[in-house]
């Protein structure tokens, strides 16, 4: 009876009035949305998506400023308010650079190094050759093809002191397929800085990186389906996702398919695989091993997985022909 | 006395219950996946936000930096139906309805991009 005495005290003291709060306090904690902040720029002809799941509006607008500056440097198109790779590719001269525009074209002109055999920046001139031809929906002649590789062979870029870099020869630079990993690379960096770990960078769909997500396990879903696996995704965090296709940008003319990636050494952009998608803990490496790895067999892809520590997944004919083991695809 | 007042109690605690329930009921069921809009940007300022959830057939037209770009929505997608671009990419991607899959006309600084959740990405590769 003391007991039911005592339970009917607490009862009638705290339990009607805490009931109702904690109720109203469970249904608005229940319907809340995430904490998110998100902006959108458009550099590089293309966009950047950052999402923070912490942090401030001054952490966005820094990362959308290194977006903004690179998007300057790497212009190979315009003549902007900095001296960039446009200002570069018009002449043969030494050209005084700025110490990120200097680190971009070193880092880029060296990766080479890195087993991304089939890339190169002095393709410059070739990609926008075919590039116009494809829009025209013709193939480019075979003797500009080889009037520019000839071109490419015989050009070089110098690293002197003080930030200076000559090009060499007639070739042009393009940055295109390294700068948005790079860039991330630069975003990583600051968000280390910041202590900041919940995020997501989309810089095109092409280069990606993850952070952890908040809530739940911190593995963002990375839809596939624009890669031809419709409805399919791979659960991933804390790497770098770059991907290199045909299905965005690819023409066809007469059956076959002419992508974007132009083959360094043969000048050719008919490539070996569809898609490859490259998980690395390097941006501006994933970057330019995904569009090298365009021209590689799958044999020779998997020796290069174990090589430089990565993991991949090859698409030819909208179908997985190759998949690294620790990927695993899901169907939503 | 008492009976009575635990009565009222009990009917009390199952109202707010059922209230609890109903609320819940209707943030997770109601709370749509197709809460869609279409947002249209000028360099990086946003200057059109098209809800799409109604499905309707509208258009729109933004001053774009080189010229006039004619954006049209329909069956709850958009696209970019004339520019005077040279070469016409962002037309030629026709109708999208999927999220966060951009519509880009690099000539005119304008793109167009699909906001909203329609299954459970968080971001596409491509």
């Amino acid at each position: 009876m003391k007991m039911e005495q005592r339970l009917r005290s607490i009862y009638n003291m705290n339990f009607k009035k805490i009931f109702p709060l904690s109720l109203i306090t469970f249904i608005s904690a229940c319907s809340q949305t995430p904490f998110v902040l998100e902006k959108r720029v458009f550099p590089f002809d293309s966009y950047a998506y950052i999402k923070l799941f912490e942090g401030d509006n001054s952490n966005l607008m820094d990362l959308a400023n290194i977006f903004n500056r690179f998007d300057e440097l790497s212009d190979n198109y315009l003549q902007r308010t900095i001296t960039n790779v446009f200002s570069i590719n018009q002449s043969n001269d030494e050209v005084q650079i700025n110490k990120d525009l200097y680190d971009l074209l070193k880092i880029s002109y060296d990766v080479k190094n890195e087993g991304v055999s089939n890339y190169n920046i002095l393709c410059g001139s070739l990609s926008k050759k075919w590039k116009e031809s494809l829009n025209n929906g013709q193939i480019l002649d075979e003797n500009i093809v080889n009037d520019e590789i000839n071109k490419i062979n015989n050009s070089d870029i110098l690293f002197k002191d003080n930030y200076v870099v000559q090009r060499l020869g007639e070739a042009e630079i393009d940055l295109g397929g390294i700068v948005k990993g790079y860039v991330l690379d630069m975003a990583q960096n600051y968000l280390k800085e910041h202590n900041l770990t919940s995020y997501l960078i989309d810089a095109g769909m092409s280069s990606i990186l993850l952070g952890e997500k908040k809530p739940n396990d911190g593995y963002f879903n990375v839809d596939l389906t624009e890669v031809g696996l419709k409805d399919n995704y791979i659960k991933m965090k804390n790497c770098f996702v770059s991907t290199s296709g045909v299905y965005r940008q690819g023409k066809t003319i007469n059956g076959i398919t002419y992508s974007h990636i132009v083959n360094p050494v043969t000048g050719s952009v008919i490539n070996e695989n569809d898609a490859v998608i490259v998980i690395s803990d390097k941006g501006y490496f994933g970057d330019a091993m995904s569009t090298s790895l365009m021209m590689n067999t799958v044999e020779e892809i998997k020796q290069i997985e174990i090589d430089y520590s990565i993991k991949t997944l090859v698409i030819k004919d909208k179908k997985i022909i190759y998949q690294n083991k620790e990927i695993e695809v899901f169907k939503f | 006395m008492d009976k009575k007042k635990l009565r009222n109690d009990i009917i009390l605690i199952a109202s707010l219950l059922l209230v609890a329930i109903v609320s819940l009921v209707f943030v997770f069921v109601f709370r749509t996946k197709d809460n869609l809009v279409a947002k249209v940007y000028l360099q990086n300022t946003i200057v059109e936000t098209i809800d799409l959830s109604t499905k309707q057939d509208s258009d729109y037209y933004v001053d774009g930096l080189k010229g006039k770009v004619h954006i049209k929505t329909h069956d709850g997608g958009v696209a970019i139906v004339e520019s005077n671009c040279p070469h016409q990419d962002c037309v030629n991607i026709g109708y999208v309805y999927e999220t966060n899959r951009p519509i880009i006309c690099a000539y005119n600084a304008v793109y167009v991009v699909i906001e909203g959740s329609n299954n459970d990405a968080d971001v596409r590769v491509g």
